[in-house]
């Protein structure tokens, strides 16, 4: 009787636990799946679509350079999903990709750092942060975890954007690929909610001198043109990461890999405003809401990056 | 009772004096900016535009959205041009992330530059309260 008791309340308070996390998701997951159901339709057939989302595109671009019918789960590789001269390049370099032993130096910290191995004995976890601590009331990345992680075991703080930091999460992202894992971000509070819209109102707004939100490039503008680059999308944008770009590693390999935060940091840079610091809440707050927006896509880093 | 109302009183003076002393600047007063007018060399001199610039970019810089051009940022146009003054000097070097590079400006231009890049800071900051939404899609942005 007793036992049936114990269960019973327990099924409850499961349920009530989990019909309250869902409750906190629903904003997102509307976000989520209008964004996913517009970068779908954006990348169906860019040609017979030019009206709606690409006016000012040549036709040789969009009949030679755009790829159609790109499905959700190739949104993980980037704009290498739909931007096929792009592809060519891409899966080259892929063929002997530059952060291969940047990996497996990850690996040998990893290796010989105790206090790693105690904070992160799963190391398949890259699409499990960003996460909202309800303890700290606040938002941790992978790069916050880890620098906690070093400085309480005496640790000098590691470089946020580069250098050893890169090497272990693309050890963890690697091993979280291998592993099959996908993103799986949470929402559990009305706190994270919260942490959550702030992310989702900085992507939005128009910052810098250039006027410029990240949507304006990644939402509105994915696939268009800037020089000789095509736009990324923002569905699919932070599950390759860390990632070795080209334009980081032209003076040193170890300098080539780079965290989110490192990229973040140069994109509002590029709006014109001065850059996010890496370990404010703005940006974790931002990574937040851009690694919702990758929910059940594959963990397919780290990768690489013109 | 008398614990009370000591309480509630020094509390009072408390948010009364932060409240007084808080030079921050609202939504709805950054809104109301002009860069135009408060910018123009004409009216106010390189020395008041100058002004200008420091007093709206420390609220610039308050709410984060400082800009930063070609790796130059505000601040570094108020100190170069504060600088040029200081020293006589006509023009004001560019830098690159704090390197110098070989291009200069005048001292007006920094100035002036500096204080529109201050303001439009926060008009732009203003507006994007309002304009976000319009970028979401499944909110207001329509394709």
């Amino acid at each position: 009787m007793l036992l049936n008791i114990l269960k019973t309340t327990t099924l409850v308070a499961l349920t009530s636990c989990m019909l309250h996390a869902s409750e906190f998701t629903v904003q997102a997951e509307k976000d989520r799946k209008a964004l996913v159901e517009y970068t779908l339709a954006k990348f169906k057939n860019a040609e017979e679509n030019r009206d709606r989302f690409f006016p000012y595109s040549t036709d040789d671009e969009l009949k030679n350079n755009i790829q159609k019918d790109v499905k959700f789960e190739d949104f993980s590789m980037g704009n290498y999903a739909f931007n096929i001269q792009g592809q060519y390049s891409y899966n080259e370099i892929k063929d002997f990709p530059p952060y291969e032993e940047l990996v497996e130096k990850g690996e040998a910290i990893y290796e010989e750092n105790e206090a790693l191995q105690a904070c992160f004995p799963d190391t398949t976890i890259a699409g499990d942060y960003p996460y909202f601590d309800q303890t700290k009331k606040e938002v941790v990345t992978l790069t916050s975890a880890i620098n906690e992680c070093i400085t309480n075991s005496g640790e000098k703080a590691w470089n946020e954007k580069k250098g050893k930091m890169a090497f272990v999460q693309g050890y963890f992202a690697s091993s979280t690929q291998e592993a099959d894992k996908k993103v799986n971000i949470k929402i559990e509070s009305a706190e994270a909610e919260e942490a959550y819209k702030r992310g989702k109102e900085f992507y939005y707004t128009q910052r810098g001198y250039l006027k410029l939100s990240c949507a304006t490039c990644h939402v509105q503008g994915a696939g268009k043109r800037v020089r000789n680059e095509s736009l990324s999308q923002l569905v699919g944008q932070t599950t390759h990461f860390p990632v070795y770009r080209l334009k980081w590693g032209a003076n040193s390999i170890e300098a080539g890999i780079g965290t989110l935060e490192r990229r973040m940091s140069g994109c509002v840079k590029d709006q014109g405003q001065v850059d996010l610091e890496t370990n404010s809440t703005e940006m974790k707050e931002l990574l937040y809401f851009m690694a919702y927006m990758s929910n059940g896509m594959n963990v397919d880093g780290p990768d690489v990056r013109k | 009772m008398k614990k009370l109302y000591s309480t509630i009183a020094a509390t009072g003076l408390a948010l009364a004096i932060s409240g007084c002393s808080s030079n921050s600047l609202s939504i709805a007063e950054m809104e109301k900016l002009n860069e135009k007018q408060i910018c123009n060399l004409e009216v106010h001199g390189v020395a008041g535009v100058l002004a200008s610039a420091e007093k709206y970019n420390a609220f610039a810089k308050e709410h984060r959205v400082e800009f930063k051009r070609l790796g130059m940022t505000t601040s570094e146009y108020i100190a170069g041009a504060k600088k040029a003054i200081e020293t006589n000097s006509k023009t004001v070097p560019l830098t690159n992330n704090t390197k110098p590079t070989k291009n200069s400006v005048s001292v007006s231009y920094a100035a002036q530059r500096a204080c529109k890049f201050a303001v439009s800071a926060l008009t732009l900051k203003a507006e994007g309260k309002k304009t976000w939404r319009a970028a979401v899609p499944g909110d207001e942005f329509q394709y």
